[in-house]
């Protein structure tokens, strides 16, 4: 695909590559079986999508710095915790068993 | 693959540098950050408690995904990311003076909402059809409580959006004036947020 001298903005090419994640999520969802490098993809499009969201749409990328940080680190701290619950998961059942 | 986009402005509608509204501002008001940080810190309990529900029930988790309908999912989040990228291009046009061009941005904002609810009733339809329902186990009922509560955020923010459509209708926002329709713009990009981890840890993750 090549795009030359086009007005193609921020805010179009965004719309585009979180369809196609979004695409490739369910693809996943269907066909691939649960494994911890799938976690950590899945992990990684969150993240991505998130930041895409925030810095395009929400327009936070050159935003007031406390809020750019609190909703950035959400979204790194979020995936990261998906993917080491998965991980730990025993360690955490047996953190949290009554 | 070689993409060569010229003008990569924010919004599409002039450079960074030309918005002074966003520049190290907070978006729209404190009020409304107050609200989304709220609403946040309560998706984000949601999530804490679905990875403890997982790590005891690993293989409900695991099974639960399977039975869902994973199209209705997938086309939820491509109608919240579509509404997100029409509320900002509204935002776009009342920046340039095009009021009339923003109320058309955000009437496919308000149908995407629509969308969006209409899947999740059918969805919850389909769902009792294959047996699914609030107690038939832990991961179904962590499902109903997270996308029921999304749900009725994808309600209340979409009456936001007519609201920012009146507004626009009567010339209460305008080119100079439309801080309450960013506001109102951050409130819907975050409930497309949330959606963004919901989807994964529903539908894909097992």
């Amino acid at each position: 695909m090549i795009i030359k001298n086009s007005t193609l903005s921020a805010l179009d090419l965004s719309w585009i590559l979180l369809m196609t994640i979004t695409t490739a999520n369910a693809f996943v969802a269907e066909t691939a079986e649960p494994s911890l490098a799938i976690t950590a993809l899945i992990c990684g499009s969150i993240a991505y999508k998130g930041r895409r969201i925030m810095d395009y749409f929400m327009e936070l990328n050159h935003a007031n710095s406390t809020i750019q940080f609190f909703m950035r680190s959400y979204f790194h701290v979020f995936p990261a915790m998906i993917f080491l619950s998965d991980l730990f998961s025993e360690e955490l059942a047996a953190l949290t068993a009554l | 693959m070689t993409i060569t986009a010229t003008d990569f402005n924010l919004n599409g509608s002039g450079t960074v540098t030309q918005e002074p509204e966003t520049l190290n501002k907070i978006p729209g008001n404190r009020a409304v950050w107050v609200g989304i940080f709220a609403e946040m810190t309560e998706f984000a309990l949601f999530f804490l408690v679905y990875f403890i529900a997982k790590a005891h029930y690993p293989e409900q988790f695991n099974q639960g995904p399977l039975k869902l309908n994973t199209l209705a999912g997938m086309l939820n989040t491509f109608a919240l990311i579509s509404s997100s990228y029409f509320v900002a291009k509204a935002l776009a046009a009342i920046r340039i003076n095009k009021p009339d061009q923003s109320i058309k941005w955000l009437w496919r904002a308000v149908c995407c909402g629509g969308i969006y609810l209409v899947i999740k009733v059918w969805e919850y339809h389909w769902n009792v059809g294959q047996g699914i329902e609030t107690n038939t186990n832990k991961f179904y009922t962590m499902y109903y409580y997270m996308t029921f509560n999304h749900l009725l955020h994808v309600g209340w923010a979409s009456g936001s959006l007519l609201w920012a459509i009146h507004q626009l209708k009567v010339g209460r926002y305008t080119q100079k004036n439309h801080l309450g329709f960013t506001a109102i713009a951050c409130y819907w990009h975050m409930v497309d947020l949330a959606w963004v981890i919901i989807f994964p840890l529903l539908y894909v993750l097992r």
